[in-house]
């Protein structure tokens, strides 16, 4: 409806109403908010639709613009982070500048909330208060940048590979940094795959060696990030590659170095149920395929302390000179793939995790399991080598326990401990296996069936309960529990006690997560721009989440997961230039002192100090932390100016308006 | 113009300080006493409120005032003043912003003449005087000059330092004039004149003065003192951070900054730092914040009447 008093001079704002189905017009009376916006000072056109998103309302939208000579546009709707972008290029279509154009959500912040009279009333505020910002709202254009050509994805476990060949078979060059001295990540430690019972190598060894020919993907194996800065397409990343002592092109796998290395420490790859000598190779199938000298532990580096490895290798692979190496790189897009670790267990004092030896944790059964492992693929527990005739398995252990340990679900231990069950079944025939569970969660391809098959094919005795106490008896290990189901009280006198342990994020992941200004959740894995709709984006603009560094997660997912964050950067990668919101932080010249307080308060560093502070609009998010600390009044958001917010915080309160400003 | 602009020079409720202010000008006072007519200053000529009064409207080319508006004598000279003058400048922070005397706004006019007289003390006309001759009525609370009369310039600080009144008496007396309103400050915080370095910003302990020797070259803020210098207007030549104290705000806040504390509060929230991230660290940097001592008194030192309006009935 026209305004029927409109004002030939000051701004032509136009407002429409959605009725989002009876989302908004359930509890909001949309005719009346109509009403009162008619009326409201500067609108000149005010207009409903049952779905303003729809091709029809945006057309209203645009006709308006044209037919109206509106000079601003309010959309009063639902969240700005859902539509505000499809009306802004409605807008721009009937050529109104798109940042003329503001969101007044009255769905998530008023009608979805609120039930009444006054749900309507504070609809009318919502919208009444985007319509002052609007009146001072400037036409920006947003601004244009080129971009680096490369990707990089931190962690080799199978999501960053994954990540790294598909970014390189769409032709961009990677960047692969790993932190150990091979890629694999935990894939490469466990034994065969749920529900299908692949071996666990044989289907992720291929991955590995393509990643490693491939003639795009650098790998950087032990190699941390150091540094990132920069932003969306120009993210300047510092690595720090450790020496290896070995040249990779020369090492032949012979292993005579290993032999002769008078050190022995426990082997990390095999979670420290084998030693290993100073100088190694995580697993036979390695990537890249040569050892690495571990300098902590070596005797010193020194030919005249030992030397004996470099003494037998006939290759001369050895080099105690090699040095530490720094490596920049210019990169366009990130993908942080760098997994989980196991919830320590010897956290778990009531399971005498830590203490008893022939408790374990999941991935120490995963090494006894593999034929790569410490005991060739025979189950035979750490405290004396023995063949463990009855074997105790506790599900959700550290996990789903928000009194004592984590409150999520690992999501992958009913699947794995079912797993690791009918393939110590299959290894020990005569073995007795028992799994306290709180719930069986088999949601997935087939998996309902794998737990069924093994609960009926394999007789594997499915308890519900928890497991009160754990403790050494002789050479038994004791398990007391109650099957919630009977009501009985059990113990088992067993001779291994398998723990599927709380997945948790891998260390310093929020170290890493702090360097590129990402953020992590209460629990510590790496954090989504929304939990529905950007799972792959961190809330960085350029840096994409895979694997389970992101929450627990299975190999499909993973793999999944690094397939979808790698599309996302390609398509950054193949963008000929990349925009960035002109909605930042600008600093007035004229009154800016250079006083410097806002420069650390800015999460993204996009300020830097000097006669006056000078915001990098391309590092800029927009998030106002600067505005508000600014002493000054030198820095300003553009459309958010304090004048602005004061205008909207007056009308939502009811304040009558100015007439003849904006 | 004809002949030597006429100026006038007078103080309300101050403390004496702003007459004297205009000696640091130095020999350039000679020559600006040598271009005007001092037609009304009871701190340096013998002129009475019978003189002015005689003095048709307008005559006066500028008065400016010192002092914050404390009585009702003060506000009937200041009117007699407007009337008398084409130009009225407020002539330091008590003018300008209430200043330091504006702070017993803190407490009420009943408050301050039963701690000043004691209780059951009655103001009396002296021995053998007139009830006309008893002190004047003290008003409700201090006020700036802005509050009474319409103010053309402001020459702020406390006491205006040279580097400002000069400037207005070279407007003045070239006849070359701002804009009505304006101040004779930097519109730019005092960082900006301010020699200290800024290395790392941020607060992790709350110092007065007294308890420390601050380093020569590092920020004071960046060493627990609380200073406005990023909320005040240059112009000083940032004096007190350059000889080791934090700045008060006596020039006042920038244009931009609005309510001083309020702009202050902000920036020290901002900065302030202690304990790991997290909801910790905000009780941690609660309890630096807390021993500040005297918020009120630091924040508003010159500026509480403008910024605080009286709330309490009595």
């Amino acid at each position: 409806m026209p305004n029927p008093r409109p004002d030939a001079r000051g701004p032509r704002i136009g407002v429409f109403v959605c009725h989002c189905g009876k989302n908004i017009a359930g509890t909001v009376e949309v005719e009346r908010v109509v009403e009162a916006l008619a009326r409201h000072p500067g609108v000149v056109y005010a207009a409903r639709h049952e779905y303003m998103c729809s091709d029809p309302g945006q057309d209203l939208i645009k006709r308006a613009i044209k037919d109206h000579r509106l000079t601003g546009v309010v959309v009063a709707a639902c969240s700005p982070t859902m539509h505000e972008t499809t009306f802004r290029n409605a807008a721009e279509e009937a050529g109104l500048n798109p940042y003329l154009l503001e969101i007044a959500n009255i769905r998530e912040g008023c009608s979805w909330v609120h039930e009444g009279p006054e749900t309507t009333d504070k609809a009318i505020r919502i919208a009444r208060a985007a319509v002052e910002k609007v009146k001072g709202n400037h036409p920006l254009a947003p601004t244009e940048v080129g971009h680096a050509d490369k990707c990089l994805v931190i962690g080799g476990g199978v999501s960053g590979i994954q990540a790294a060949l598909d970014v390189a078979n769409a032709g961009y060059e990677v960047v692969l940094v790993e932190r150990s001295p091979s890629i694999g990540g935990r894939m490469a430690q466990l034994s065969e795959t749920f529900p299908t019972l692949d071996c666990s190598q044989c289907i992720l060894t291929p991955k590995m060696v393509e990643a490693a020919r491939h003639p795009k993907i650098r790998l950087l194996t032990y190699a941390e990030v150091e540094s990132v800065s920069g932003y969306l397409g120009n993210y300047h990343v510092v690595i720090r590659k450790k020496p290896t002592y070995v040249d990779p092109d020369k090492c032949n796998l012979c292993g005579d170095c290993a032999k002769v290395c008078p050190v022995r420490v426990p082997d990390e790859f095999n979670r420290g149920l084998s030693p290993r000598a100073a100088i190694y190779v995580p697993f036979p199938q390695a990537v890249p395929s040569s050892y690495t000298l571990d300098e902590e532990h070596c005797l010193g580096l020194n030919p005249l302390r030992c030397g004996e490895c470099a003494k037998v290798c006939t290759v001369g692979a050895i080099n105690y000179d090699m040095r530490e190496e720094r490596i920049e790189e210019d990169v366009a897009a990130i993908v942080v793939a760098t997994g989980y670790d196991l919830y320590g267990k010897e956290r778990m004092t009531e399971y005498g995790a830590g203490t008893v030896p022939d408790v374990i944790d999941a991935l120490e059964f995963e090494r006894l399991l593999s034929a790569g492992g410490p005991t060739r693929g025979e189950v035979r527990r750490p405290s004396d080598g023995k063949v463990p005739k009855e074997v105790v398995f506790i599900q959700c252990s550290g996990s789903r326990d928000p009194e004592l340990h984590k409150p999520y679900c690992s999501k992958i231990c009913c699947m794995y401990t079912a797993k690791h069950a009918l393939l110590y079944r299959h290894s020990v025939h005569d073995g007795t296996a028992y799994i306290f569970y709180i719930d069986i969660r088999a949601g997935g391809k087939e998996y309902e069936e794998f737990v069924v098959r093994a609960m009926e094919d394999e007789r594997i005795l499915y308890l519900r309960g928890k497991v009160a106490k754990v403790y050494r008896d002789g050479d038994k290990v004791i398990v007391w529990g109650v099957d919630t189901l009977t009501g009985k009280r059990i113990e088992v006198a067993a001779d291994l006690v398998v723990l599927a342990q709380a997945m948790v994020p891998s260390v310093g992941t929020e170290e890493l997560a702090r360097k590129l200004h990402i953020a992590c959740g209460g629990e510590g894995f790496l954090k989504e721009a929304h939990p529905k709709l950007r799972p792959l984006e961190a809330l960085t603009a350029g840096i994409f989440l895979a694997g389970a560094a992101h929450g627990p997660k299975d190999i499909p997912e993973a793999v999944a997961q690094g397939s979808g964050a790698a599309a996302k950067a390609i398509a950054i990668l193949s963008s000929p230039t990349l925009t960035h919101s002109p909605e930042v932080a600008e600093v007035d010249e004229d009154l800016c002192s250079g006083c410097a307080v806002c420069v650390p308060q800015c999460p993204y560093g996009a300020i830097s100090p000097g006669e006056v502070a000078h915001v990098n609009e391309l590092l800029c998010e927009g998030c106002g932390t600067c505005v508000a600390a600014c002493p000054s009044g030198a820095m300003r958001m553009r459309n958010q100016t304090d004048d602005q917010v004061k205008r909207m915080i007056r009308v939502a309160l009811g304040e009558p308006v100015e007439v003849g400003r904006g | 113009m004809r002949g030597k602009p006429k100026l006038a020079v007078y103080w309300t409720g101050g403390c004496g300080g702003c007459d004297v202010s205009f000696l640091e000008l130095g020999p350039a006072l000679l020559d600006v006493l040598s271009q005007v007519e001092i037609v009304f200053w009871p701190a340096l000529v013998d002129t009475k409120r019978a003189d002015l009064e005689e003095l048709p409207p307008r005559s006066i080319t500028a008065t400016l005032v010192n002092g914050t508006l404390r009585t009702e004598e003060n506000v009937e000279m200041v009117r007699l003043l407007r009337e008398k003058s084409q130009l009225v400048v407020a002539f330091g922070a008590c003018a300008h912003l209430g200043g330091v005397p504006g702070l017993a706004n803190l407490a009420s006019r009943e408050e301050i003449l039963r701690t000043v007289t004691g209780n059951g003390f009655r103001l009396a006309p002296p021995p053998g005087g007139d009830a006309e001759d008893s002190p004047p009525e003290l008003l409700g609370a201090a006020r700036p000059l802005a509050d009474e009369v319409a103010v053309d310039y402001t020459v702020p600080g406390c006491p205006p330092m040279p580097s400002l009144i000069g400037p207005f008496f070279e407007a003045l007396l070239s006849g070359d004039l701002p804009d009505p309103g304006h101040v004779f400050a930097q519109e730019q915080a005092l960082c900006k004149e301010c020699p200290r370095t800024r290395e790392d910003r941020k607060l992790t302990k709350v110092l007065r003065p007294h308890e420390a020797l601050p380093d020569p070259q590092e920020c004071l803020l960046d060493q627990g003192m609380i200073c406005m210098g990023p909320v005040t207007r240059g112009g000083c030549g940032a004096a007190c951070p350059k000889a080791g104290m934090p700045c008060t705000g006596c020039v006042g806040p920038t244009p931009e900054a609005g309510d001083p504390a309020l702009a202050m509060i902000a920036a020290l929230g901002s900065l302030v730092r202690a304990g790991d991230e997290g909801p910790a660290a905000f009780a941690a940097e609660d309890r630096v914040l807390d021993t500040l001592v005297d918020p009120l008194g630091t924040f508003y030192k010159y500026s509480l009447p403008v910024y605080v309006r009286a709330r309490r009935a009595a």
